[in-house]
């Protein structure tokens, strides 16, 4: 383009052109639409996203930071979740230690933001696996989400006061049907004699549920499946015959693990192994598209392995 | 000897032996033209090379685990002809090429596997394999793909033999030579396939080569290198496993460590005889 | 059990015919014409570079020509199995766990085909190879153990093994002491008996002349060829040798920037 050659008059059109074009290209590329639709909370995991989303009604939009099916210890962050987190105003978080990734990403995405930890205020267990230091997975009893429940819709109401009203119904409506969940699991776990209520799985994550509707947390094998690790073959000896011994009649896995080793134990022990437990992630839809289901799917493979 | 028999009790150890066994004789057959032939970096490369042909199983079976033995087979071979194909008609060098090739497609398997993030966790066992965790089903494939690849080799051992110490006679004696370097290159893809799951993808080039090395420091016939190398892979998996058992460490590693010792008792031993 | 050409009568075993074979653009072997019949035994002759392993493993068959033809019993090489090639000492993996009875047995490699296992037949012919070239007191030695004479023994029986009618061998007496050239040589005067038609690549003009029946010169051109006292004088070896000749009033003196003694 040998712009020199035109005329004055067309040189000054061309250049004046080609600045204004620059210009809006830069404007017209926000990177958030701020203003114009609803403000964005961000909430670690896909069931916690749930949970606010019961609580926010259509007032906000929640989003989850991991998506489907992640597990957070295995969690590779890509720039678009710096992105998220750096548009986000308020993150909601289990807390206890849970979200061991989000530290670096929050200083990468720099910019402030209320942080709510929803756990906080419960009391938790020691983590027997000391793989966080205290166990964090309160959600697997339905009456911590209550109060998970409570303590988002505080933070909504600070963060939106317009919708102090309708967050306090929400927050009403979902805490019934949570404690309308519990008599249900209650009612079903009770088809399974005492005896046989143990518990064999591949994650210190039963604690919770445990205590509350009675089982026996046998043994774990985080050991021998968490990614880092290759199990030697004393530890999964020891582990069949902790799991023959202890009566149990079948082991429990999370979706995202590795069941050929689970299934090698099951044979070996001649136990079942159930291995499409959720316990850290909604599925896409059915069977676990909301907490709820996930928690109604999750107690209905343990019923129908144990009893 | 009750310590001998105790770990036998259980069957993932009877199995895991079994395997480790069959592993073992198989790659260090398959391995002693290897090491002849200073084929170790194509080994490692091969092994490495698997990793998208698996990802792309996974991803189009959704997840079933089967499957997968035979997309590492498909993939296996044809890399390994692929290899060979480039090194002998560019102007790069033969351990140039395999180094492109491998770390290639190496990062397109790790991109692959990374636009299904849920998957990784299930994707790094089987690169690392387990011996530990091999099935029956698993141990049949073995047994019979390591057997097929043992068989050809004994069909055509003259042929093997004669190509890898002088390529000019091979070819003065009109054998096939690029059909029997294709061949061969064939079996040590299958060899890798067949392996990959029981040892893993970063200790497989011990398997395939450690033994054997330490067969051709002990021994003048090739034919002794095979059975010597055979037997030494095997010891080394059952005292691995053995380790594995009493001191618990990592089978996989506990293997490869005792295969090493092995070479350097006899790299020192030949060192001193020789003074 | 391999590909083999039948051999056609009243062909001269070796018939090369405007041969050109380029490297790199630059002429390797230019326009090279000749015939060998059987039983003759030929020595090659030229500086280094001059072609001398080009022309040989041509004739082999294992390096194709840019133009012009070869023929062994008027077909083309790629096809016989009778030719014995030995390669330079220096090419071999001495190293490699074989001893010398299986290489000698690789020579039938051709013979036997794939599936199959030596006979007693195949050792017969082994052993008696082995016999030839006095190497039958080390048949069970790895190769690396051989001196350098042994070594090109071995090959030559390997030849032998493989019934190969016509004989190759690329630069066998370079690094041999006097004793072992001469017991080489020996042996390769005892295959007249075995009718094996013989081409040797040497430096050495008098051992040239002293054992074999003509001598090619060469120079990328094929400068003669003839019986040695009609080919070895000044004129001739000027041209083959250019500037690594000095000529005097007492003769020529040849100055070859070629092999040390080995070890």
């Amino acid at each position: 383009m040998k712009i020199w050659k035109y005329p004055i008059m067309h040189r000054q059109i061309i250049i004046w052109t080609a600045l204004a074009l620059l210009l809006t290209a830069c404007a017209g590329n926000p990177a958030s639409d701020s203003g114009t639709t609803a403000p964005v909370v961000l909430a670690s995991t896909t069931f916690l996203a749930d949970i606010t989303r019961h609580v926010a009604g259509d007032r906000v939009k929640v989003e989850s930071l991991l998506p489907i099916g992640t597990d957070p210890h295995s969690y590779q962050p890509t720039p678009q979740d710096v992105t998220k987190i750096a548009e986000s105003k308020l993150l909601i978080i289990n807390g206890s230690d849970y979200e061991h990734f989000l530290g670096p990403l929050l200083e990468n995405a720099g910019g402030e933001r209320e942080v709510i930890a929803v756990s906080a205020g419960l009391h938790p267990r020691e983590d027997a696996g000391a793989e966080h230091g205290v166990d964090p997975h309160l959600w697997l009893d339905p009456n911590n989400v209550i109060t998970y429940v409570e303590t988002i819709r505080e933070a909504l109401t600070h963060f939106d006061p317009e919708g102090t009203a309708e967050y306090q119904v929400n927050a009403e409506t979902y805490t019934a049907e949570l404690k309308a969940l519990d008599a249900w699991i209650l009612e079903q776990v009770n088809q399974i004699p005492a005896e046989r209520r143990l518990l064999v799985t591949n994650h210190e994550a039963f604690g919770y549920f445990a205590e509350r509707y009675g089982f026996t947390v046998v043994g774990t094998v985080i050991e021998s499946f968490s990614s880092d690790a290759s199990p030697s073959a004393q530890q999964l000896a020891a582990l069949i015959d902790q799991v023959k011994s202890s009566g149990a009649p079948a082991i429990f896995l999370d979706e995202v693990e590795n069941p050929a080793l689970a299934q090698q134990i099951a044979d070996e022990a001649g136990v079942s192994v159930v291995t499409d437990l959720h316990l850290e992630s909604l599925t896409d839809g059915a069977p676990s598209g909301t907490y709820i289901d996930m928690m109604k799917h999750n107690v209905t493979q343990i019923v129908n392995a144990l009893k | 000897m009750p310590f001998l028999f105790a770990p036998l009790q259980y069957e993932f150890m009877q199995r895991g032996m079994l395997a480790a066994i069959l592993v073992g004789i198989v790659c260090a057959v398959v391995g002693t033209y290897m090491v002849l032939r200073g084929m170790a970096f194509f080994g490692d490369a091969l092994a490495h090379t698997i990793l998208p042909g698996i990802a792309l199983g996974y991803l189009v079976n959704g997840g079933a685990r089967e499957p997968l033995f035979w997309w590492s087979l498909g993939t296996s071979i044809l890399a390994a002809l692929g290899i060979g194909a480039i090194s002998k008609n560019s102007q790069i060098k033969e351990d140039t090429a395999i180094g492109i090739i491998f770390a290639g497609m190496f990062a397109l398997g790790i991109a692959l596997i990374s636009t299904v993030r849920s998957y990784a966790v299930d994707l790094s066992h089987f690169l690392f394999g387990d011996v530990l965790s091999v099935s029956t089903s698993s141990l049949w494939l073995i047994l019979i793909f390591g057997g097929i690849v043992l068989l050809t080799i004994f069909a055509f051992y003259k042929e093997f033999t004669t190509l890898s110490f002088d390529p000019v006679l091979a070819a003065t004696l009109r054998l096939p030579v690029g059909l029997l370097n294709n061949l061969l290159l064939t079996l040590i893809a299958v060899t890798v396939a067949v392996s990959l799951q029981t040892v893993g993808v970063a200790l497989m080039v011990a398997m395939l080569v450690t033994p054997a090395a330490t067969a051709y420091l002990l021994t003048n016939r090739l034919s002794h290198m095979m059975v010597l190398g055979a037997v030494l892979a095997s010891l080394s998996g059952i005292i691995g496993l053995y380790l594995s058992f009493y001191l618990s460490i990592a089978s996989g590693a506990a293997i490869v460590v005792t295969a090493t010792a092995f070479f350097l008792i006899a790299f020192g031993w030949k060192r001193i005889t020789q003074k | 059990m391999y590909p083999n050409t039948q051999h056609q009568a009243n062909q001269p075993i070796l018939d090369v015919s405007h041969l050109t074979v380029r490297y790199n653009g630059h002429a390797a072997l230019q326009d090279i014409t000749f015939h060998l019949h059987e039983g003759e035994r030929v020595a090659i002759v030229g500086p280094n570079g001059a072609g001398k392993s080009t022309l040989i493993k041509v004739v082999a068959g294992v390096l194709q020509p840019q133009s012009g033809e070869v023929n062994i019993f008027g077909s083309r090489p790629g096809k016989h199995v009778c030719i014995g090639y030995i390669p330079q000492r220096n090419q071999v993996d001495w190293a490699f766990p074989v001893s010398v009875a299986d290489v000698v047995m690789m020579g039938r490699s051709a013979k036997l085909g794939p599936l199959n296992w030596p006979h007693k037949k195949d050792w017969e012919v082994v052993n008696h190879a082995l016999e030839t070239v006095e190497l039958s007191n080390l048949a069970s030695r790895q190769i690396s153990q051989l001196s350098g004479g042994q070594q090109q023994r071995m090959f030559i029986a390997r030849a032998l093994a493989q019934e190969a009618e016509l004989m190759l061998m690329d630069e066998p007496l370079t690094g041999l002491d006097a004793p072992s050239q001469e017991g080489l040589l020996n042996v390769l005067d005892r295959l007249k008996t075995e009718k094996v038609t013989v081409m040797v690549a040497t430096h050495d003009l008098d051992q040239a002349a002293s054992h074999f029946g003509r001598i090619m010169l060469l120079n990328h051109r094929l400068v003669a060829l003839g019986q040695p006292n009609e080919v070895l004088h000044t004129d001739n070896l000027l041209q083959a040798y250019g500037g690594r000749m000095r000529v005097d009033s007492q003769g020529a003196m040849l100055v070859d920037d070629c092999c040390p003694p080995e070890e």
